[in-house]
C-alpha cells in the first residue's frame, strides 16, 4: 500500500514543439526510470507517426521513482496528454486524473494559443500549475520576458520558475523538485465505494483492452466485478498494475490516489469511453465523476480504396483502428463514382489526417478521400430534423425550411503586426469578430465566432502563411446557426460525380466552383476526347472548364534497343491507368480528388 | 546438316552499334562517346566487335543475312577503314545475301568523297544522313557538328558516287520552331529528292543537356507537335512518300528492310556496346559500357545483360505494340493463329477507334490512322489491357 503523501500525479502541457516530449524523456532519465541505452528518443510517443510529427496522439502514462532533496522517495505519475485542439476533451480527462500540471513554455516563442487553452483546462480542473521555461540555451531565449508573459497572461506566478533545456538536460532536477513541493498529494478514501476515472485505453491483441485509470475513491483489485457507469458495461477485472517506462507491472491492487491500468478481457475500446467512471458492481458509487461526454465527431469524410478490390482490406483496417480509437466512427457508404467505401467521422482535421495516414502507412492502402464536411442541421418543411453528415443525403432545396451549420468560438494569437492579416482572413471565412486582447506590448489574442466549415478546409495553413508561422489557433464548439447553404455538384462529361459533391455557404459557391473546375482540369490527364468539367447548383451550371482532347502520346523512335524500354513504359502507363477511377468514359486519377481538397486561397 | 542445307535459310538482320561521335548532341540519349578519338579505344572496339561477330556466327548456321545496318553514334566517324573491316568480318562469318540491304548512318560533316567511294566499293548500298533541320541556328543550338549546306553537299556527293538509296533524318518540335518553319524545312529537303525520309518528334529525354533547360527552351507544345506531324504526313504523301511506320516514309519499294524487322518480328543480331538482339526466341542486349564490352570480349566473360526466352504472352503484346507502328498493322487470323488468343476483344476496340477516326481497316488488316499514330500509346494501353484479360483459345477448347 502506497502512502498518499508520497504520490504526485501530474501532466505536462505545452504548445506543439515547445518540448513536452523531450522534457518527459529527461524526467524519466533523471529518475533512472530507464537505462539510457534502452531509451529510444521520446519514449512516450510510441507510434512512428507521433515521432515524425512531434505530436502526441494518444495519452500515455508512466510511473517513476524520484528521491527528492528531502530524502524521501516519491512515486511520480506522469500522464501525457495530446497537444492538439482536436483532442480537447481527451486532454481535459487526462488533466482530471492529476493534481498538477507542468506548463512548458518555449523561452523564445512565449505563450501560444494552445498553451493558453490547455493551461485554462488545467486551471479549470483545479490543478496546480508549475511553469517551466524551456530552450533557454537558444540564442533567442528571453526567459525574463516569457516569465512576465506567463504572469500577465495566465496569472500564474513564474518569477522563480526553473529555466531549463530539456534537449541538453539542463536543470531537469529543479523541475522534479517543483513537482514534489508544489503539486499537492492526491486525496481519497481507499475504503469508499470505487470511483476510477478512465483517461485512456488501448487495445492489446493478447489481453484485450488495457484501460488507463486514476482511482479517485476506493480500491480496485483483480477478481472484482466492475461497471462502466456511462456505457453500463460490466467486466470482471483480470489484472491491475502500474505503467512502467518499458511495460506494465501487475500489482495486488490500486487504491485511491493511484494511477494505473486494468485489464478485464474487454474486446472493444467502445466499452471503455474516456471520461467514464469505473465503479464496483456490487457496491457502486452514488454518482459518476463529473465531466464525461460521449464522443462526438465533428468532421466527416468519405474514405474509399483507390483500388476498388481493396474494400475488404479497408474494412479490416478500420476495424483494427477502431479497436484503439473510440473517438473515430465509420459506417459503410457507397458512391456511384467511387464504389464501396466508408463515411468516417473524426474529432477534427488533424484527427482525420492521422487516421488516413495510418491507414495508408500501417495498412498499406491507397485511399481516395472526399472533401471533409461538418454536420449540417436541416429542418424540412414537414418539421422533421435531419443531421446531414454526407452531401449525398442533402435534401432537395425545395423541401428545406431551415438549414443550420455549426459555429465555433475561435481564439487566435499572434504578434500584433499580423492583426490585419488575421482579421482579413477571418472575415473572408465568415468570422464574426468578438474582441481583441493585448496579451502584452506585442502579442494579441483575437476572438471570433466562425463556422466550423470554414476552418476545416485549409484555415490553419492560411493562418500560418499569413502570420509567418507565428499565428496559433484554438477553437471550441459553440452552437448551430441558420445559414444559406447550397449543394454544389461537379459534372465530368455531363455526368455528376457524386463523390465530388459538397455543401457550402451559398456566397462562396461561385469562387469555389471556379477553383474546383480549374483544379480538376489541371489534374485530370487529357483523354482521347474533349471533356467538359462543370460545377452546378441544382441544375444550373455556374462554372465550366474544358479538358482538351489528347492529341499526342506516342513514342517517335522504336528500333531494336528501344523495344524493351518501350514495353516497360507501356506497362507503367497501364499500371497508372489501373489506379484511375473511371466515371462514365472519363478516367480520373486519385490525385485529382486530393487536389480538390487543397484549394489554395492564394 | 545436309538436310538443313536443303531448306530455305532464315533471314537475319545484323546491327552494328558504333558508339563514337565527334560531339554529343543536346538531345541525344543513345550510348556514344562524344569527342572520343582515342586510337586505343577505337582499335579495341574494332577488335571486340569482330571477335563478337566471329563467336556469335558459329551459333547461327541456317541463317542468311539480308540486311546489315551500321548505326550509332556516328558510324561515318569511324572512317572507311573501320567500317569496311567490320563489314568484311560479317561477310566472312555469315552468309550475306548478294542483294542484302547494307546501310550506314552518317553525319553530313564526316561524309567525304573518299569515304563514299570506298564504302560503295565494299557493297554499302544505303546511306542514312542525319540532317535534322535546314536551320543553321537551330543546328548550332542542338550541338550538331554541321550546317545545312554540308548536308546538301553530302547528298550531292552520295548521288555522284552512285548511291541510289538515300535516307534523310529530320526532327520536328525543335526549340522555337513554328509549323511554318517546319513545312519550309520539308520543302527544302524534298528538293534533294531522297528515297526515304524519317521524321522524328523531338522528345526531351531525362539526362540529356536539353532536359536541364527544357523549360527555357521555348519548345513547341504537344498540340503544335501534333500539327507538325500531320502536316508532314500530308506533304510527304503529296510528293509520293508513303508512310509505312509512325516516323518513316519511303518511295515505293524503298522502305528500310532492316528497320522493318524490328516492327514485324524479324530476327536480328546486334554487335557493339548496348546493341540489342532478337534471336532464336530470345531478346538480349550487350553490355552498354564500351570498356566493359571490350574487356568482356577479350576475357571471354559475359557481355549480354539480359537473355531469356520470351513467353508467348509477351510476344503477343509485342505484336500489337510493334505491328501497330506500321501501316501494315495487324490481322485477326494471323494474330489468333500465332498466339492462340481471341481477336474479338481487340476487334471491338479497333471498331471504336474507327469511329473516332483513329484506326481503319485496309484489305483485311487494321492499322492506325495518322491521328491514331499520334495517340498510339494510349491506344496500346487499352489494347494490351484487353489482351491481358482475354481467355486463350486453347483453354476455351478444353472446356
Amino acid at each position: 500500500m502506497t502512502d498518499l503523501s508520497k504520490i504526485r500525479n501530474f501532466s505536462i502541457v505545452a504548445h506543439i514543439d515547445h518540448g513536452k516530449s523531450t522534457l518527459a524523456d529527461r524526467l524519466l532519465e533523471e529518475c533512472k526510470a530507464i537505462d539510457q541505452r534502452e531509451m529510444a528518443d521520446q519514449i512516450l510517443d510510441s507510434m512512428d507517426l507521433e515521432r515524425e510529427r512531434g505530436i502526441t496522439i494518444k495519452a500515455r502514462a508512466v510511473r517513476m521513482k524520484y528521491t527528492a532533496d528531502d530524502g524521501v522517495t516519491y512515486d511520480l505519475n506522469l500522464i501525457d496528454t495530446p497537444g492538439h485542439v482536436d483532442f480537447n476533451y481527451e486532454v481535459s480527462r487526462s488533466l482530471a486524473a492529476c493534481e498538477g500540471a507542468v506548463l512548458v513554455v518555449d523561452a523564445s516563442q512565449g505563450v501560444e494559443a494552445q498553451t493558453l487553452a490547455n493551461t485554462y483546462l488545467a486551471i479549470d480542473a483545479g490543478l496546480e500549475v508549475v511553469p517551466v521555461i524551456n530552450k533557454i540555451d537558444l540564442p533567442a531565449a528571453r526567459p525574463a520576458e516569457v516569465k512576465a508573459e506567463i504572469e500577465d497572461i495566465i496569472g500564474v506566478p513564474a518569477e522563480d520558475s526553473p529555466e531549463i533545456s530539456a534537449k541538453n538536460g539542463i536543470n531537469i532536477r529543479a523541475v522534479l523538485e517543483r513537482i514534489v513541493t508544489d503539486v499537492p498529494a492526491p486525496k481519497g478514501d481507499r475504503s469508499a465505494p470505487l470511483q476510477a476515472l478512465i483517461f485512456d485505453s488501448q487495445y492489446d491483441s493478447y489481453r484485450g483492452v488495457i484501460v488507463y485509470l486514476r482511482v479517485k475513491e476506493g480500491t480496485i483489485r483483480p477478481g472484482m466485478d466492475v461497471r462502466m457507469m456511462a456505457t453500463g458495461a460490466v467486466y470482471k477485472v483480470v489484472e491491475v498494475g502500474t505503467m512502467q517506462p518499458l511495460g506494465l507491472l501487475p500489482t495486488a491492487e490500486l487504491g485511491a490516489g493511484e494511477v494505473g491500468y486494468l485489464t478485464a478481457s474487454i474486446k472493444t475500446v467502445s466499452d471503455t469511453a474516456v471520461g467514464d467512471t469505473i465503479t464496483e458492481a456490487a457496491r457502486p458509487a452514488k454518482e459518476a465523476l463529473p465531466g464525461y461526454r460521449p464522443v462526438q465527431p465533428m468532421v466527416f469524410s468519405g474514405v474509399y480504396p483507390a483500388d476498388g478490390s481493396k474494400y475488404q482490406d479497408l474494412r479490416d483496417a478500420l476495424d483494427k483502428l477502431k479497436l484503439n480509437d473510440a473517438s473515430f466512427v465509420y459506417e459503410p457508404e457507397s458512391s456511384i463514382a467511387l464504389g464501396f467505401g466508408f463515411r468516417c467521422g473524426f474529432l477534427g482535421l488533424l484527427h482525420m489526417e492521422i487516421i488516413q495516414e495510418r491507414l495508408e502507412r500501417e495498412y498499406n492502402l491507397d485511399l481516395i478521400t472526399t472533401a471533409p464536411n461538418v454536420v449540417y442541421r436541416i429542418t424540412k418543411l414537414d418539421g422533421t430534423v435531419l443531421m446531414v453528415d454526407n452531401p449525398l443525403n442533402y435534401p432537395d432545396p425545395t423541401e428545406i425550411q431551415l438549414a443550420e451549420e455549426p459555429y465555433v468560438k475561435a481564439s487566435l494569437m499572434a504578434p500584433q503586426e499580423y492583426v490585419g492579416n488575421i482579421m482579413d482572413l477571418c472575415t473572408s471565412r465568415r468570422g464574426e469578430f468578438q474582441d481583441m486582447v493585448y496579451l502584452d506590448a506585442n502579442r494579441v489574442e483575437l476572438h471570433y465566432i466562425m463556422p466550423l466549415n470554414e476552418i476545416i478546409y485549409d484555415f490553419f495553413d492560411a493562418l500560418k502563411s499569413r502570420t509567418r508561422g507565428y499565428g496559433s489557433l484554438d477553437y471550441v464548439m459553440d452552437e448551430y446557426r441558420p445559414s444559406k447553404l447550397v449543394k454544389l455538384d461537379i459534372l465530368l462529361n455531363g455526368d455528376i460525380v457524386d463523390a465530388l459533391s459538397f455543401i457550402l455557404f451559398a456566397d462562396n459557391a461561385y469562387p469555389r466552383a471556379r477553383k474546383i473546375c480549374e483544379k480538376l482540369k489541371d489534374n485530370i490527364p487529357r483523354q482521347m476526347f474533349e471533356i467538359p468539367v462543370q460545377a452546378a447548383i441544382g441544375g444550373k451550371v455556374i462554372a465550366r472548364e474544358t479538358i482538351k482532347a489528347l492529341r499526342k502520346d506516342v513514342l517517335a523512335k522504336c528500333y531494336g534497343g528501344d523495344i524493351t524500354r518501350k514495353k516497360k513504359l507501356l506497362e507503367k502507363q497501364k499500371e497508372g491507368k489501373k489506379r484511375m477511377r473511371t466515371f462514365g468514359t472519363v478516367a480520373v486519377p486519385s490525385e485529382a480528388f486530393m487536389a480538390v481538397l487543397k484549394l489554395d486561397e492564394d | 546438316m545436309p538436310i538443313r542445307g536443303k531448306k530455305e535459310k532464315t533471314p537475319l538482320g545484323i546491327y552494328i552499334h558504333v558508339p563514337f561521335c565527334r560531339s554529343k548532341c543536346e538531345y541525344c540519349d543513345f550510348y556514344s562517346l562524344g569527342g572520343s578519338r582515342e586510337r586505343v579505344l577505337i582499335e579495341g572496339y574494332l577488335d571486340a566487335v569482330c571477335a563478337h561477330i566471329k563467336e556469335t556466327a558459329a551459333l547461327a548456321p541456317g541463317y542468311k543475312v539480308d540486311t546489315v545496318y551500321f548505326g550509332g553514334g556516328t558510324p561515318s566517324f569511324l572512317g572507311w577503314e573501320g567500317l569496311t573491316r567490320i563489314l568484311s568480318e560479317v561477310r566472312r562469318r555469315f552468309d550475306v545475301a548478294a542483294e542484302a540491304e547494307i546501310t550506314f548512318e552518317a553525319n553530313p560533316d564526316s561524309v567525304t568523297d573518299k569515304l563514299l567511294r570506298r564504302l560503295k566499293a565494299e557493297g554499302f548500298n544505303r546511306i542514312s544522313l542525319g540532317v535534322q533541320t535546314d536551320n543553321d541556328d537551330l543546328l548550332k543550338k542542338l550541338g550538331r557538328p554541321h550546317n545545312y549546306r554540308q548536308a546538301v553537299h553530302a547528298v550531292e556527293l552520295a548521288r555522284a558516287k552512285g548511291f541510289n538509296n538515300i535516307s534523310l533524318d529530320l526532327i520536328y518540335g525543335l526549340p522555337g520552331q513554328s509549323l511554318e518553319q517546319w513545312e519550309q524545312t520539308l520543302g527544302h529537303v524534298l528538293e534533294l529528292a531522297p528515297e526515304h525520309i524519317s521524321c522524328y518528334g523531338l522528345k526531351v529525354e531525362e539526362g540529356t543537356p536539353l532536359w536541364s533547360y527544357r523549360d527555357e527552351a521555348n519548345l513547341p507544345d504537344d498540340d503544335t507537335q501534333a500539327d507538325m506531324y500531320l502536316s508532314a504526313i500530308r506533304i510527304l504523301k503529296e510528293k509520293g512518300y508513303a508512310q509505312y511506320e509512325i516516323s518513316n516514309f519511303a518511295r515505293r519499294g524503298l522502305r528500310s528492310r532492316h528497320n522493318l524487322k524490328y516492327w514485324t518480328g524479324g530476327e536480328y543480331l546486334g554487335f557493339g556496346p548496348s546493341a540489342s538482339s532478337d534471336f532464336a526466341g530470345k531478346r538480349f542486349t550487350a553490355e552498354a559500357d564500351l570498356v566493359g564490352y571490350i574487356e568482356g570480349i577479350r576475357q571471354g566473360g559475359a557481355i549480354l545483360s539480359e537473355c531469356q526466352t520470351l513467353p508467348a504472352g509477351e510476344r503477343a503484346g509485342e505484336y500489337l505494340m510493334l505491328r501497330l507502328r506500321t501501316s501494315d498493322g495487324i490481322e485477326a487470323e494471323e494474330y489468333s493463329r500465332r498466339f492462340l488468343l481471341p481477336f474479338e476483344p481487340l476487334q471491338a476496340l479497333m471498331e471504336k477507334y474507327y469511329a473516332q477516326d483513329l484506326a481503319v481497316m485496309d484489305s483485311g488488316r487494321w492499322h492506325l490512322t495518322p491521328r491514331g499514330f499520334l495517340v498510339s500509346n494510349t491506344i496500346l494501353v487499352e489494347l494490351l489491357d484487353a489482351q491481358e484479360r482475354s481467355i486463350p483459345l486453347a483453354k476455351r477448347r478444353a472446356y
